[in-house]
């Protein structure tokens, strides 16, 4: 077949390169975001009484900024390096493809203009953004899809590597999740409201809000782990059958979840029993896909101990198991009883967001930058490892925090006394929780400063002479 | 006229059909070497083949 010749087909790596920087820097602002909005919740005095500093106005800009900045220029930059190396053939329409960037990009700073202002529609979460800023994420999504499917259509190979196919899932979906969601009738350039209405629109809203999580913060970047997971261990993917597998029975699956975020409430109560029992099924293509990016490491586990880059990808792995067990159960009616509007959501989406995300992210990039700069490594690879600890300790310290603060928020807002009167009053819960503020604080410093190790390092490997950084030896 | 319950009904049965096909497609009928071609893919493009393992069935 044609995939013995040996390579060395000139690549995009432009486009790469420009998402792949941007992603460390916003990972930068999202994150340090984070941190300043959990010490407004334990010092509350920090939002010095201005209307744009306040939590409320800047907790949409943290989700967005996490989300749709740094998470997803992690997947521009490694979908159009994946696509480019398993297809071994160089971008479709690469000015299409240098649009998606300076595009995404005015996206991100329109939203930093906008939403301190209070302006956008707070009701969405996850698509705050207004009407004109939601118009100018669609056009540029489907320059991405033209991009993509374009460089697929014109490949080299006779197969389309499984990396690509969860890729390609991710970006067809979250046009039609993006589109639906953002009906809107304008009333003026800043002001909107959704065509839906009461249940339905909650119902559009949540299978939106799911549906981001599953395709944009699930497939897509189980499209990264199908690609540096093999790359950096050496060897290739455990099993391709389960792979295949797995990208059917998560897309089929994912889409029917979204009622699990409106247990209790007037959706109809067929629909939030239908979201709950989807969402524990979806447990076992979840699982079947950490296995089998995990036991791609069997017979080579000593690379853990000396690869920190393998290590990102590897625990991140882990995160993603326990966080797609925990939501499961989450989902369960008489479990969301307790656990819904508590602090223990808020750990659950940072046990996927800091653990999955992140660190799958944060370890492809440290791949990819030697890679796409012409470097046989990253500059030290020591703070790689730093970096891990930092980030691996400060998630750990954040979801611990949020467990404890959210279960027992749940017991103390459930319970009740002999004559039916609450226990507890709102803000008896409210002092309880608050030590535990301080550690997710504490905790998110830890993730930011290895954020900024990174960022150093990353600089460090794209300023050094090119070449000048040797491959390090593989250890027998 | 069938209405809309029925129509979800058969795209149900539809998903659920293929799906069981894809299995007995991926199990039983495609052999096991095209799978570890495929799975080789993201090293088909290195310019120094230093692929450590399954080799074999590459270079046909």
């Amino acid at each position: 077949m044609s995939q013995t010749k040996s390579l060395n087909v000139d690549y995009n790596y432009t486009v790469v390169r420009l998402f792949a920087v941007t992603t460390v820097m916003w990972g930068i602002v999202g994150m340090g975001l984070g941190v300043l909005l959990a010490a407004q919740l334990y010092w509350p005095a920090l939002n010095f009484d201005t209307a744009w500093f306040t939590y409320s106005r800047l907790r949409p800009l943290h989700t967005n900024a996490v989300i749709f900045a740094f998470g997803t220029s992690a997947l521009f930059a490694t979908s159009y390096y994946v696509v480019q190396r398993t297809c071994q053939v160089r971008l479709f329409a690469e000015k299409l493809a240098m649009f998606t960037f300076i595009g995404w990009q005015a996206v991100i700073i329109a939203a930093i203009i906008t939403l301190p202002q209070g302006i956008g529609n707070s009701s969405k979460e996850y698509a705050e953004l207004e009407w004109p800023i939601d118009i100018l994420i669609a056009v540029v999504w489907i320059s991405y899809a033209v991009v993509f499917f374009g460089t697929l259509v014109k490949r080299n190979t006779s197969h389309i590597y499984v990396a690509n196919w969860f890729y390609g899932g991710f970006i067809i979906t979250v046009a039609a999740l993006h589109i639906v969601n953002s009906m809107a009738v304008p009333v003026s350039f800043t002001k909107s409201y959704s065509v839906y209405a009461g249940a339905v629109d909650a119902m559009v809203q949540w299978w939106y809000g799911h549906n981001a999580v599953g395709f944009l913060l699930t497939a897509g970047f189980l499209g990264m782990m199908y690609y540096f997971v093999p790359k950096q261990a050496g060897r290739p993917v455990y099993s391709y059958r389960l792979s295949v597998v797995h990208f059917w029975a998560l897309i089929a699956l994912y889409i029917w979840a979204g009622s699990h975020h409106l247990h209790y409430t007037a959706l109809p109560d067929w629909t939030q029993s239908v979201g709950m029992v989807m969402s524990v099924i979806l447990f076992v293509p979840s699982w079947g896909g950490m296995i089998n990016g995990i036991m791609t490491l069997s017979g080579a586990w000593h690379k853990l101990k000396t690869d920190p880059i393998l290590r990102f990808l590897i625990v991140s792995l882990s995160f993603y198991g326990m966080s797609t067990f925990e939501g499961p159960m989450m989902a369960i009616k008489s479990v969301n009883a307790l656990s819904h509007y508590t602090d223990w959501t808020v750990g659950h989406v940072h046990s996927g967001a800091l653990g999955w995300v992140a660190m799958v992210s944060i370890g492809a990039i440290y791949h990819l930058i030697p890679n796409i700069y012409n470097q046989g490594r990253m500059y030290s690879i020591k703070l790689i490892n730093t970096h891990f600890w930092l980030h691996t300790i400060g998630v750990v310290l954040y979801i611990v925090a949020m467990w404890i603060s959210g279960i027992m928020q749940g017991m103390m807002w459930r319970a009740v006394n002999t004559d039916g009167t609450l226990t507890y009053s709102f803000v008896q819960s409210l002092e309880a929780s608050y030590p535990f503020y301080l550690m997710r604080f504490i905790g998110g410093c830890f993730v930011v400063t290895g954020m900024l190790v990174m960022a150093y390092n990353v600089v460090k490997t794209i300023r050094a002479k090119d070449g000048a950084l040797e491959p390090v030896a593989e250890a027998a | 006229m069938m209405d809309i319950a029925t129509l979800h009904s058969i795209f149900t049965v539809l998903v659920f059909v293929g799906f069981i096909g894809l299995v007995v497609w991926l199990f039983v009928l495609k052999r096991k070497p095209d799978f570890e071609e495929q799975a080789n893919l993201p090293f088909a493009d290195d310019q120094k083949p230093k692929q450590q393992q399954k080799q074999e069935s590459d270079h046909e």
